[in-house]
């Protein structure tokens, strides 16, 4: 009996130490994130960005005064890139170097915390060790921010940037290809709209309109869709990435595997 | 027995550690701290909101404010100069209204504010012992604070500038509309009287054609006889020729008449139609002028009124300065809260009117009037709705998440090569909440 009880034990304690160890080893803790709206509330960004927002008002009235001069559609395109160029100087010499010294503080607060990769807070649900307070702390601070010591360790968290993907041949095709289906769906709808008599059936022929373009959007997009992340997930695998999330949602840090996907892709 | 109580002893507690470590993961089916899990799960939140039993409620209000905005965009029938000219004068009125009603509000509540900060400090004064108008507190009016007048101020001039450019872009929107308007029926007026001329052209040429057939004929016919001349055969070619250039010049000469009509009639509507832009134009110049100036002597006679900060004669101990300040502060909060809720007003009111006078332009794409209203209330609805259920999403996904163990959670994952998918639990959670 107390063999049994001792044998009972030891398989226990084994089981207990086969899977604790495991446990702390393997959980994923260097994943922080920021609340981006919360840096963008700053005086000093606010200060900027109604600076940026005058000076594009102003703009707005020198270009269409310019376009209305153009003499031809050459003219316009020139137009066009030069005030897109004197918005973008504006904004570069008013919000580029709080921008700067926000990446600084964000790199020193993950190297500090060990993070490997900082997400935006709208992407995180639960957990994650948020760094928004420090990082805020930090900017505002009269100090210099130093550049960090080390660059980030290798995250288990990749991103691709699915607006680079968007840009595909395929995937423009299909998107004009939608386009044209729903111009060619809006008189139909719109005939069936102006015969529908009271609030329900109107709602009713927005919600065939609605369904039309869904099925044809799954007919046109869904399988590029599917294919982009089936390519994403391969890659993730090779790079031994536990999750990928879009660009835009990653702040610092992370692994950048849009060219492989890309490459993938191309195959 | 007792070798048998033991065995069945330790059986259940082997029973009791495995349920026990089931039930502190949190589940039996997904090994959370794996290598492939890592204590990280996703969640799809889009497909778990279409899970949600709220979700048809959201589904139908979606419908309902894309119906409006459907319908907002749909082509109008092209209004006459006539139509768009009183609708405006309607909308401009509207406008006019909308300010008066903003004003009047905050010059009552500058008046109302202004008298019980008045009193407040006469009572304040007062319990200290000393004179109220040796402290600076005379009239109720001059009792309006500096601070106050300068805001009230700065409020009328940015609200007098924010007129001006909105007069003044309406009216040019309205000059652009009356010209092309009048233009087009220029050209209409112009395409009918060519279309009558080619009529005319045609009635003619039928005639023509009507009253030489039988002639024509005759002559066709005796050109088909053999036994005719060489001369004779001439001769009668030469008849059908003179008839078809007898008839060939009645049409040359009508069309030239036409041709000439119809330049004189074209010179005739371009200076009618000119004249016509240039009048509308005017008379809208002057209704700018006048609507600024209107506006220019009313923020003045505001201002004029604000009346000059009060001079006090005597020091005033520093606590009952500060009780002082503390009540101005008071009163200037309350009314800077009613004046911009006046103001808020004022600008929702101006947005659908500036809806309404671009979709009067041929410009507006967006809902104005009755149905902005109603969109409004739905994108209201649609957003609580929204908030709720996402809220809910969230509050369930962190319980799961913490009951099962995970130490981060995520949403909108492009892809997956390890990591647990939380959306079918929470599905299943949020259905089971809901049954």
């Amino acid at each position: 009996m107390t063999r049994r009880y001792i044998a009972t034990l030891l398989l226990l304690l084994g089981l207990s130490a086969a899977i604790a160890p495991a446990a702390i080893a393997a959980d994923l803790t260097d994943v922080g994130f920021i609340d981006q709206s919360a840096l963008g509330s700053l005086p000093a960004f606010v200060a900027a960005n109604q600076q940026l927002a005058t000076y594009k008002e102003q703009l707005n009235g020198q270009f269409a005064a310019a376009m209305r001069n153009a003499k031809s559609d050459a003219d316009k395109q020139r137009i066009s890139l030069q005030f897109q160029q004197e918005y973008s100087d504006k904004q570069n010499e008013l919000v580029g170097p709080l921008y700067q010294r926000t990446q600084l503080a964000i790199a020193n607060v993950s190297s500090a915390h060990k993070l490997s990769v900082v997400v935006d807070k709208r992407i995180v649900i639960y957990g994650g060790q948020d760094i928004t307070s420090d990082v805020i702390s930090a900017v505002r601070s009269a100090a210099a921010i130093p550049q960090p010591q080390a660059s980030p360790p290798p995250s288990a968290i990749g991103f691709v940037d699915q607006s680079a993907l968007a840009n595909s041949a395929d995937v423009k095709t299909a998107s004009s290809q939608l386009q044209t289906f729903q111009q060619q769906q809006q008189p139909i709808y719109a005939k069936r709209f102006k015969d529908a008599t009271g609030d329900v059936a109107k709602q009713q022929v927005m919600a065939d309109y609605n369904k039309a373009v869904q099925d044809e959007q799954n007919k046109l997009l869904k399988p590029l869709v599917d294919q982009t992340k089936n390519a994403t997930a391969s890659v993730a695998r090779s790079k031994s990435l536990l999750l990928v999330v879009d660009r835009a949602d990653v702040v610092f840090g992370g692994t950048d595997i849009t060219q492989d996907v890309q490459n993938a892709l191309n195959k | 027995m007792s070798r048998m109580h033991s065995t069945n002893r330790a059986r259940a507690a082997l029973a009791g550690w495995i349920l026990g470590a089931a039930v502190l993961c949190g589940c039996s089916h997904v090994d959370v701290h794996s290598n492939a899990v890592r204590g990280v799960a996703y969640i799809r939140v889009d497909d778990a909101i279409k899970h949600h039993p709220l979700y048809p409620q959201l589904e139908q209000l979606n419908n309902a404010i894309a119906a409006i905005n459907f319908e907002a965009a749909l082509p109008r029938a092209p209004l006459t100069p006539a139509q768009i000219a009183a609708q405006t004068k309607d909308l401009n009125a509207q406008l006019q209204a909308a300010q008066s009603r903003a004003n009047a509000i905050i010059g009552t509540k500058q008046q109302q504010y202004a008298q019980q900060e008045h009193d407040a400090q006469v009572a304040a004064v007062k319990a200290a012992g000393i004179d109220p108008a040796a402290a600076g507190l005379g009239q109720v009016m001059n009792a309006t604070s500096a601070q106050q007048a300068q805001q009230a101020a700065a409020a009328a001039q940015q609200g007098y500038a924010a007129y001006q450019q909105g007069v003044i872009a309406q009216d040019n929107a309205a000059m652009r509309s009356v010209a092309q308007q009048l233009s087009k029926a220029a050209d209409d007026k112009f395409r009918a009287r060519a279309e009558q001329y080619q009529q005319n052209e045609s009635d003619l040429s039928l005639k023509l054609a009507q009253e030489n057939s039988a002639q024509r004929m005759a002559l066709r016919t005796q050109l088909n006889t053999l036994s005719l001349s060489a001369d004779q055969r001439k001769s009668v070619n030469d008849q059908l020729a003179a008839l078809d250039k007898k008839e060939s010049d009645q049409m040359g000469a009508l069309r030239s008449a036409d041709a000439q009509a119809l330049g004189a009639y074209r010179k005739q509507l371009a200076a009618q139609t000119s004249s016509q832009i240039r009048a509308q134009q005017t008379a809208i110049q002057t209704q700018t002028g006048a609507k600024l100036a209107q506006r220019r002597d009313a923020v003045g006679a505001q201002l004029r009124g604000l009346g000059a900060p009060p001079v006090p004669t005597v020091s005033l101990p520093p606590n009952l300065r500060q009780q002082l300040g503390q009540i101005h502060q008071q009163y200037a909060s309350k009314f800077q809260a009613d004046a911009q809720q006046a103001v808020e007003e004022y600008q929702a009111t101006k947005s659908d009117l500036d809806a309404q006078f671009a979709a009067l332009h041929g410009q507006g794409t967006t809902a104005t009037g009755a149905a902005a209203v109603q969109l409004r209330n739905l994108q209201k609805r649609q957003g609580q709705l929204q908030t709720q259920i996402q809220d809910q999403i969230q509050r369930e996904a962190v319980r799961l998440a913490k009951q099962m163990g995970f130490s981060l959670v995520l949403d909108d994952v492009q892809a997956a090569n390890g990591g647990y998918d939380l959306t079918n639990d929470l599905i299943h959670d949020l259905e089971s909440q809901h049954e």
